[in-house]
C-alpha cells in the first residue's frame, strides 16, 4: 500500500514539475517573442515548414474525411428522410470539429515530430548550447518563431481543410449519390453561422499553440542521445495529439 | 615534417623573454626564417592591409620566401620558447588571471562532479585541462562561459561574477568567449560559409560584404578556403572541427574555449590542429582554454596545464613543471599505466 502511495506521489510530482516546466517555458518564449531583433525570415521560414510542406496530407486527409463523412450521413440521414440536410451536416461537421482537430493532428504528425526531433538532435549535438555562446538565446532563435509560426499555419491548413473537405462530401453527394448540387450547397448557406466558423478558427489557434508549445518544449528538452531524441519525438506526438482531443471538448463544451 | 624536441632548442634571449608579443614577421626574422628584406616586401605587397599581423604569413608563402611547414615549425618554437620563459618566470612574475573559480561545487545526476573547484586560467597564455574521463572538464568548460551554473561557488571572467549578472550582461561576457564544441555543434541546415557568418550576421551590424570577406579571411586561416559551400556532412572530421575553429576565431573574441578539439582525430589531423591551434595564438594572443586527452604530445603545445581529478584541481601550473612531477596519479596518466592511484579495471 506505501509502495502504492509512494509511486502515485512520484507520479504526481513528476507531472506538477513537467508542467510547470511547460508553463515557465511557454511564458519565456512569449516574453522573447516580443525582443528585438525580430527575425521575420525565421518566422516565415517556419510557416513554410508548418504550413505549407502541410498542404498535401491536409488536402488529401480533407477530400477522403469529406467523401466518407457524405458517404455515412446520406445512408443515416436516408433513414430519417432527412437527406436533403447531408450538405450542413457535412459542413457543420467539419467546420466545427473535424477541420480543426484533424488539422491539429495531421500538422502533429508532420510537422510537430519534425519539430521535436530537430530541435532534439541541435540539443544533443551542442548546437543549442553554441547559439547561448554566440549570445543568442535559443528561445529567442529557435522556439519563438516556431511558436508564431505555428499560430498563423494552423487557422489558415483548417480554412483550407473545411472548404476540400466540403468540396469532398459534395463529390459523394452528387457524383457519387446523385444529389442535387444546389440542394446541397444551399442547405451549408443556410445552416452554417459565422460563429460555426470562428469556433472553428479558435480551435485552430489553440490547437496551432499546443502543437508547436509540446514539441518544441520535448525536443528543447531532449537528452542522452539517440534514444533521447526519439524519446522526445514519441512524447510529444502523444502528448500533443491528446492535449488536442482534450482542449477540443473544452473549447466546444465553452462555445457552444 | 620533423620537429626537433624542445631540449635541442636554442638558449633563450632574455630579451625576447622580457619583450612584448612581436608580430609574426618580426619574430621570424628574429628567428631567422627570414631576411629583413623579404618581410619589407611582404609587407609593402599585402593586399588586405587592414589584416596585416593576421596573414603576413600567407604572404611570405605566396612570394615564396618560406614553405607552410617551415613558418609553422618556426611559430611552434616561438611557442616552444615561450614556455621555457613562462615556467622560468612563473614563481616571480605569477600570471594575470582571466578566468577564476572559486569553491565551485556541481552536482549532476546525484553525482558530484565538481567538488569545491579552485581554478585559474592565466590571460593570453594557451592552457590545457586534462584528466581522465568524467573529472569534470567539459562541465569546467561549460561553467565558464555560464552555460551550467555552478550549486556553489564563484565564477570569475575578468571582474565580473558570472553567477551575479544579469541575462543582458552575462551576454555581454559570452561576446568575450568562442568556443569549439567536441563535435564542432555546425548548424547541419547551413553550408560552412553561413555556418562560419552566422554569429556575425545574428550578433553584428557588419555589411554582407564585409561578413563575406571576413569569414573567407578566417576559412583561409585554417585552411578551409574554398570550401565554403560545403554542408557540414559533406566535411570529414578534421575538417569540421577547422570549420567550427574558423567559426569561433571569425568573430574576434577574448578567450578561445576548446572542448577536446583533436578528438577522434588521426595523427596527422591532430598534429595539423594543433599547429593551427598555435598559428591561432601567435597571430591573435587570444586566451585559449583546451581539453585534450592527446597526453603526452599537448605538453608541447600549451604554457600552462590545469589536472582535473574527482572534480578537483590535482595540479596546476606550466606544462614543462606539470609534466615531469612526480605526483603517482599524474604520473600514471601521463604514462597511461593500468597500475597506480587511479584504478579504472
Amino acid at each position: 500500500m506505501i509502495a502504492l502511495i509512494r509511486l502515485l506521489g512520484s507520479y504526481t510530482i513528476a507531472f506538477v514539475t513537467e508542467t510547470g516546466s511547460m508553463f515557465l517555458f511557454f511564458f519565456a518564449t512569449v516574453g522573447h517573442a516580443f525582443r528585438p531583433p525580430y527575425r521575420l525570415h525565421n518566422i516565415l521560414k517556419q510557416i513554410q515548414f508548418i504550413g505549407v510542406r502541410s498542404l498535401f496530407v491536409i488536402i488529401l486527409t480533407a477530400v477522403f474525411a469529406g467523401m466518407v463523412l457524405a458517404l455515412q450521413g446520406y445512408y443515416t440521414l436516408t433513414r430519417f428522410g432527412a437527406e436533403g440536410l447531408l450538405g450542413p451536416a457535412v459542413a457543420l461537421s467539419i467546420i466545427r470539429e473535424l477541420g480543426p482537430v484533424l488539422s491539429g493532428l495531421m500538422v502533429t504528425g508532420r510537422a510537430g515530430s519534425a519539430l521535436a526531433a530537430e530541435l532534439g538532435i541541435m540539443r544533443i549535438r551542442e548546437q543549442v548550447d553554441a547559439l547561448e555562446v554566440m549570445g543568442i538565446a535559443p528561445m529567442q532563435f529557435l522556439v519563438a518563431p516556431r511558436m508564431i509560426a505555428g499560430l498563423v499555419a494552423m487557422p489558415v491548413l483548417t480554412v483550407i481543410f473545411d472548404v476540400i473537405g466540403i468540396l469532398g462530401g459534395y463529390l459523394v453527394a452528387v457524383q457519387l449519390l446523385e444529389m442535387s448540387s444546389g440542394v446541397y450547397f444551399s442547405g451549408i448557406e443556410s445552416a452554417v453561422v459565422m460563429k460555426d466558423i470562428t469556433t472553428g478558427l479558435i480551435k485552430a489557434v489553440s490547437f496551432g499553440l499546443i502543437v508547436t508549445w509540446v514539441c518544441t518544449f520535448k525536443g528543447y528538452h531532449a537528452r542522452r542521445g539517440a534514444e533521447g531524441v526519439s524519446q522526445a519525438t514519441t512524447s510529444a506526438v502523444v502528448q500533443s495529439s491528446v492535449l488536442i482531443l482534450v482542449c477540443d471538448y473544452f473549447i466546444t463544451s465553452i462555445l457552444l | 615534417m620533423p620537429l626537433p624536441p624542445p631540449e635541442t632548442l636554442p638558449e633563450i634571449d632574455q630579451s625576447v623573454q622580457d619583450a612584448a608579443p612581436l608580430p609574426i614577421g618580426e619574430r621570424l626574422v628574429r628567428n631567422q626564417c627570414i631576411s629583413s628584406a623579404q618581410l619589407a616586401e611582404a609587407l609593402a605587397t599585402q593586399s588586405d592591409r587592414g589584416n596585416k599581423e593576421s596573414l603576413i604569413g600567407k604572404r611570405l608563402i605566396e612570394l615564396g620566401y618560406i614553405s607552410h611547414p617551415a613558418l609553422l615549425t618556426c611559430l611552434f618554437h616561438q611557442l616552444t620558447r615561450e614556455r621555457v620563459a613562462y615556467q622560468l618566470d612563473y614563481q616571480e612574475r605569477p600570471p594575470q588571471t582571466i578566468i577564476r573559480f572559486e569553491n565551485v561545487d556541481k552536482s549532476l545526476d546525484g553525482r558530484q562532479v565538481l567538488d569545491r573547484l579552485n581554478l585559474e586560467i592565466p590571460a593570453n597564455k594557451i592552457t590545457a585541462i586534462i584528466g581522465i574521463s568524467g573529472g569534470g572538464k567539459s562541465v569546467t568548460l561549460k561553467h565558464m562561459v555560464g552555460l551550467m551554473k555552478p550549486d556553489r561557488g564563484e565564477i570569475w571572467v575578468g571582474d565580473r561574477p558570472l553567477g551575479r549578472l544579469s541575462g543582458r550582461q552575462l551576454n555581454r561576457v559570452r561576446h568575450r568567449f568562442s568556443m569549439l564544441f567536441q563535435e564542432g555543434a555546425l548548424f547541419d541546415s547551413m553550408n560552412v560559409t553561413d555556418n562560419v557568418a552566422f554569429p556575425l550576421r545574428e550578433t553584428t551590424r557588419l555589411s554582407e560584404a564585409e561578413i563575406l570577406h571576413r569569414v573567407e579571411a578566417a576559412l583561409q586561416e585554417v585552411n578551409l578556403g574554398g570550401m565554403g559551400h560545403k554542408y557540414p556532412d559533406e566535411l570529414s572530421g578534421g575538417m569540421k572541427k577547422r570549420a567550427a575553429l574558423a567559426r569561433a576565431l571569425v568573430t574576434q573574441p577574448e578567450i578561445i574555449l576548446l572542448d577536446e578539439p583533436t578528438a577522434g582525430l588521426d595523427p596527422i589531423i591532430e598534429n595539423a590542429i594543433h599547429y593551427l591551434i598555435c598559428d591561432t595564438f601567435m597571430r591573435t594572443r587570444y586566451t585559449i582554454v583546451l581539453i585534450s586527452h592527446a597526453v603526452p604530445a599537448i605538453f608541447d603545445w600549451c604554457h600552462h596545464v590545469v589536472v582535473l581529478h574527482r572534480g578537483r584541481v590535482l595540479a596546476s601550473g606550466p606544462s614543462l613543471e606539470i609534466r615531469h612531477s612526480a605526483d603517482p596519479t599524474i604520473k600514471q596518466f601521463i604514462r597511461g599505466d593500468l597500475d597506480g592511484p587511479i584504478q579504472v579495471i
